[in-house]
């Protein structure tokens, strides 16, 4: 069967299920794939080849002794290089723990297995998952398929995730979003990736960044693949006393199509200040939106404008207590930049830290209260497309602004809440670089997230656009 | 006025010092990189001075199992 690569998840597990294809067939197609496109994409640190060669062939004789399936069997992912994998180096895109084995994997692995999902291996990102570019001093700087001339970032921290799933080297993968580090990448990649609710899924074996802002999300080429994966992944974990007992909807079966009546909120300070080619794709969505009977009206948040102190306060602070031993032994072992913005966390007081997490309350009350009066917020994911790798300045209707910022400008607010919030593709700039829309849901409702998105996916076909790497 | 502002500008000096104070010895091309990021950060966070916090606890609390 031909392009095996590009069938969705949802496609290649029916697929599976109905003996039309071998697991086997399957994943050789993605490993003859990263063999001949990864050398120069750089999204994998670690490609486990012969396991998940194994893990095929017992999914295929399960197929063949008509065991019972899981809803991902046979059907293969990718991991962030964070979440811990028993046996398997686990480096968090470090020098640091270059050759780290974990004894145990993350209860996420754990479950994704457990559907039945198949390893190919471990994802490229930035180095502890501290920054949005997706930059790597030690394993190379993944590179975004949509520019074969010009290395591009892909967006971070998660960017060997977008990168691969982009690029048909893995029809899904797990990322993790302290700041944005699903979404940025999703949108940079043209991707369709969730952060959910800070407490839907476990982050037990994943290493942290942030212990109170870190998400643990899909990253897929479309809603519909996103809800597979993430109604395997989420629930209660007794290894991790954040995770939340709240029951979890099976969220494929909350992809009805319909989005008639319901309240969309559109966040027009996110939307101002984007670039003209993000104003102009979120107007076409909104477009969208309403011709599928939803209505659009504005909504302000006037406790926004705290987000980003409150967020340096907290990540700062707790990344800076989980690195504080390394950064005093092994400094050197550090990429430059990374050191750098860890040490900016010695230097915040407790005062500052609790005032941050005060002030989240604050943020989380009123976005609770805005989404009791609508069912979802709108905004753009990023106000930029991807840049060139090592470009600090992007210009914004002729204003330069630092890349760094602007990229996590639109996602980092949900991690200060704590609401899910995914983004999907909705356009394309007069270059072919992927445009991204948050579709920011109320605190457990991932499944309206995902209906909105799934519903906008029917009746658009950015997300079925493929990078030009076959051609 | 916030009261962050209300402090003496961050030097590289009260930095270096800061640092000592905590075990970190940094060379003075660290410090020279880090004080501007230090100062971001500081006038970020000086901006929650603001917040109306009234009672509002920290989200992270202590919980017993």
């Amino acid at each position: 069967m031909a392009d095996l690569w590009w069938a969705s998840m949802g496609e290649l597990a029916r697929l599976v299920a109905t003996k039309a294809v071998s697991p086997v067939e399957v994943v050789r197609a993605h490993l003859d794939r990263i063999a001949a496109l990864d050398g120069r994409l750089k999204a994998y640190i670690t490609v486990m080849g012969d396991s998940a060669l194994g893990a095929a062939r017992a999914a295929e004789s399960a197929v063949m002794a008509r065991e019972a399936l899981g809803p991902l069997h046979g059907v293969p992912v990718g991991l962030k290089d964070l979440y811990c994998t028993r046996g398997v180096k686990t480096t968090s895109g470090s020098r640091i723990l270059g050759n780290w084995v974990p004894t145990e994997d993350a209860t996420v692995v754990t479950r994704l297995i457990a559907a039945g999902a198949i390893v190919l291996g471990k994802l490229n990102m930035h180095e502890f998952a501290y920054g949005p570019e997706g930059l790597n001093a030690h394993y190379g700087d993944a590179w975004n398929p949509w520019d074969r001339a010009t290395h591009r970032i892909c967006g971070g921290s998660s960017s060997g995730s977008g990168a691969a799933v982009a690029a048909g080297i893995c029809p899904g993968a797990l990322g993790s979003d302290t700041g944005g580090s699903i979404r940025i990448p999703s949108s940079l990649c043209g991707l369709t990736g969730i952060k959910p609710t800070y407490g839907r899924v476990s982050r037990a074996g994943v290493l942290p960044l942030a212990w109170s802002l870190d998400h643990v999300g899909p990253m897929c080429r479309s809603a519909a693949d996103c809800a597979l994966m993430l109604g395997a992944m989420a629930g209660p974990d007794p290894r991790d006393p954040s995770a939340s007992a709240v029951p979890v909807p099976h969220y494929v079966a909350a992809l009805t199509g319909q989005v008639r009546g319901l309240r969309v909120g559109l966040l027009p300070s996110f939307v101002e200040s984007a670039g003209a080619p993000q104003r102009q794709a979120l107007g076409q969505a909104v477009k969208a939106l309403e011709g599928l009977g939803a209505s659009v009206r504005d909504v302000t948040l006037d406790q926004m404008k705290y987000a980003a102190g409150a967020a340096a306060a907290v990540i700062s602070a707790e990344s800076y207590a989980y690195h504080e031993g390394w950064l005093k032994t092994r400094a050197a072992d550090y990429g430059p930049d990374t050191r750098q913005r860890l040490l900016v966390g010695a230097f915040v007081s407790g005062t500052d830290y609790l005032r941050g997490q005060r002030v989240r309350g604050l943020i989380r009350d009123e976005m609770d209260r805005a989404l009791a009066e609508v069912d979802v917020l709108i905004a753009p994911t990023v106000p930029i497309a991807a840049t060139p790798v090592g470009a600090r300045e992007v210009t914004i209707d002729g204003r330069p602004q630092p890349v760094r910022p602007s990229l996590v400008r639109y996602t980092r607010p949900f991690n200060v809440s704590g609401h899910p919030a995914a983004s999907v593709p909705c356009g394309f700039t007069a270059e072919g670089l992927p445009i991204g829309m948050q579709v920011i849901g109320r605190a457990f409702d991932e499944a309206t997230v995902l209906r909105v998105a799934d519903a906008y996916q029917r009746v658009t076909d950015w997300h079925t656009r493929r990078p030009p790497l076959d051609r | 006025m916030t009261e962050r502002s209300l402090a003496l500008p961050l030097t590289k000096d009260a930095l270096r010092s800061l640092a000592e104070a905590q075990g970190l010895a940094l060379t003075d091309p660290e410090l020279d990189g880090l004080l501007p990021l230090v100062q971001a950060g500081r006038a970020l966070m000086a901006e929650l001075a603001a917040a109306p916090l009234g009672e509002a606890e920290p989200t992270v609390l202590f919980h017993m199992r």
